[in-house]
């Protein structure tokens, strides 16, 4: 690095500033040109020079005068100029031990005079000069005018060389975009702020079958499936107006005329006031995938059907059973209401599938429970387990407890409870609090409760066995005068320890 | 005359038990099918009342169809039991309801009384809790 305070700088800094600025061996270019042609005619002048100094030869960018476009470094007269701090002016070379036995000058014919203006690199090295010289001397030298004409024209030869780099940094850039965008299996566009489309990469066209420029603009829409245009419309248009990222599932044509599930995704490139300026998008051939769902949905069905199939084969099985014992008829019954309650929650479990879930209808807490304590209905067909507060979904590891535990409480009360009065009924509460979910049941008009019973049922033993050991909540019970309270409190994760599992990943 | 059920169930274990306990509330059962041109078979042989139509049968998830044309073209009462009640939640034309199976020896005979009140158009003032009737 040079230091900028000082100008200090060594000749392999200078030499790498000039190499920096790509401009050696170019072409010549009419802004160059014209400067040294205003150099000229300005300063009257024969000759002027957009003068380079490289390591071994003096090169240049523009002249006019010399005919040449580069000259060995020894008989430069820039070279000295460079040793200056701004410019160089000689008015006769004759006369100046430097240059007095310089060829250019003995020659028939030669330089007198000379004037150079530094041509500085941003750091301030020197990397050559504009400069104009003449056959004839002038002792005067250059008026202030001519002078200041030429450090401006410097400047603009230095203020060219940046703009120039500028360009060819960002065209690589454009370059590696490109060929980045091209070599991805994505679809790639991308749309001005207001949502024309200006670019699409490669594989878009190879996907497409379309020709460049062909789905500039709106065209794109074309290619989608008449059925999901609106919706993607309706989709895009949003994300424009509020700058939200785009994303949609749609069916896009492909050059075989085959439509194929794709994943349309986009977002908003903003500049530093937060205007949005581009919008980048991707478009994913997701077909493939929508296929595998497809199966597994199948798979998940059939599976879920086999299963609940079986609840009703081992139903069948333990009442077959109990045929050949009379005495077993009451075991077999209370067998059966249980494994039946189970099944009934398997009716309700998720996950299913977003294509299965209207099959089935309602799969929440509620709708279980309603299901459940149906047969619980009083004569005039209104239930009499009221439910009430936060709704949730389970699953099917918590669907076991679940079915077991509400089970128990409901035979429970029909038998010994609030529902074996004919007007007694039941209030559950179920309740989202932070991170637990409460459940409150609540036995009305039932019997007196008249203390804790002495005995602990196998019902009672299955229900803690629910909540304490499956759900890994707490089972209190309350035998209030008026009638039982149950309460589970259960971590909020319970109902669903997969999903949960699955946020939290 | 007690009633005539027939029984399209392609669990053999079900199928004999539901038969067990409509023999056991005194009704007929004129046969057991496993699939749906057994089925047909039966209710060309012989006069049905009723047909208890699980849905996925031994020649695939042909009971709604098959319950269908029963209850609309052959005159049965048709009461499907299933254990995924909800292939029928959005109703089939000519059938009662769906009974959701594991189910109880009581819930199935308040469903068969009442599907059969329905036949002979006796007037029902409720319908059994566990039963799904469709509208």
């Amino acid at each position: 690095m040079i230091d900028a305070s000082t100008s200090k700088w060594t000749e392999a800094d200078r030499l790498k500033a000039l190499r920096a600025t790509g401009i050696l061996d170019t072409d010549r270019e009419p802004a160059f040109d014209d400067i040294v042609e205003l150099a000229a005619s300005l300063c009257e002048t024969p000759v002027a020079v957009v003068n380079l100094i490289d390591a071994e030869r003096q090169w240049f960018k523009a002249e006019v005068g010399l005919g040449v476009r580069e000259t060995p470094l020894e008989t430069s007269f820039c070279r000295h100029a460079l040793l200056e701090a701004d410019r160089l002016v000689v008015p006769d070379a004759r006369e100046d031990a430097r240059f007095a036995c310089n060829p250019l000058v003995t020659a028939e014919g030669g330089f007198r005079f000379y004037a150079g203006v530094l041509l500085k690199s941003g750091d301030g090295a020197p990397l050559g000069t504009l400069c104009v010289l003449d056959v004839v001397p002038r002792p005067e030298g250059l008026t202030p005018v001519q002078l200041r004409a030429l450090e401006v024209m410097a400047n603009q030869v230095m203020t060219l060389l940046d703009l120039r780099r500028g360009l060819a940094r960002e065209r690589a850039g454009n370059a590696r975009f490109d060929a980045l965008a091209d070599s991805m299996p994505q679809m790639v566009w991308s749309t001005r702020a207001d949502g024309f489309h200006d670019y699409f990469n490669a594989r878009w066209h190879e996907f497409t079958g379309t020709t460049p420029g062909s789905t500039d603009g709106a065209g794109w829409s074309d290619l989608f499936h008449p059925e999901d245009r609106e919706r993607a419309w309706e989709v895009w248009r949003e994300s424009l107006a509020t700058g939200e990222p785009y994303e949609i599932e749609y069916r896009l044509r492909r050059h075989d005329g085959l439509y194929r599930w794709t994943l349309g995704r986009a977002t908003a490139i903003r500049d530093d006031e937060g205007e949005i300026v581009r919008w980048f998008g991707t478009c994913t051939d997701i077909d493939d995938l929508k296929q595998i769902e497809r199966g597994k949905e199948l798979v998940s069905q059939e599976l879920s059907h086999r299963i609940k199939n079986i609840f009703a084969v081992v139903s069948a099985l333990v009442a077959l059973s109990a045929r050949q014992h009379p005495e077993a008829k009451a075991f077999s019954q209370s067998l059966r209401t249980r494994i039946n309650a189970l099944a009934r929650a398997h009716e309700f479990v998720r996950p299913h599938t977003e294509i299965s879930a209207p099959s089935v209808g309602t799969m929440t807490l509620h709708a279980f429970l309603e299901a459940m304590f149906r047969p619980y209905t009083g004569v005039q067909g209104a239930p009499r387990v009221l439910l009430s507060g936060d709704d949730a979904v389970f699953d099917d590891q918590a669907a076991t407890s679940v079915a077991l535990l509400f089970h128990e409480m409901a035979t429970n009360a029909a038998k010994y409870g609030a529902l074996s009065e004919p007007d007694g009924w039941v209030t559950l509460e179920t309740r989202k609090a932070d991170d637990r979910f409460i459940l409150v049941w609540r036995e009305h008009g039932g019997p007196p409760v008249t203390g804790q019973p002495t005995r602990v049922g196998f019902g009672t033993t299955l229900s803690t066995l629910s909540v304490e050991g499956q759900l890994g909540g707490r089972l209190e019970r309350l035998w209030l005068a008026e009638g039982l309270v149950v309460k589970a409190d259960l971590p909020a994760t319970a109902l669903s320890r997969r999903r949960a599992a699955l946020k939290t990943a | 005359m007690s009633a005539r059920i027939l029984i399209i169930e392609d669990e053999a274990l079900v199928a004999m038990e539901l038969k067990f306990a409509l023999l056991d509330l005194g009704y007929q059962v004129v046969g057991l099918a496993a699939d749906a041109p057994t089925a047909l078979d039966l209710v060309r042989e012989s006069e049905v009342d009723l047909a208890l139509v699980d849905i996925h049968l031994s020649d695939g998830p042909t009971g709604i169809e098959l319950g269908r044309e029963l209850g609309q073209e052959r005159g049965i009462t048709v009461l499907f039991m299933t254990a995924n009640p909800g292939m029928v939640r959005d109703g089939v034309a000519g059938a009662v309801g769906v009974l959701p199976k594991p189910t109880d020896d009581y819930a199935i005979q308040s469903a068969v009384e009442y599907a059969l009140q329905r036949r002979k158009g006796e007037p029902t003032l409720y319908a059994p809790p566990e039963l799904q009737v469709f509208n």
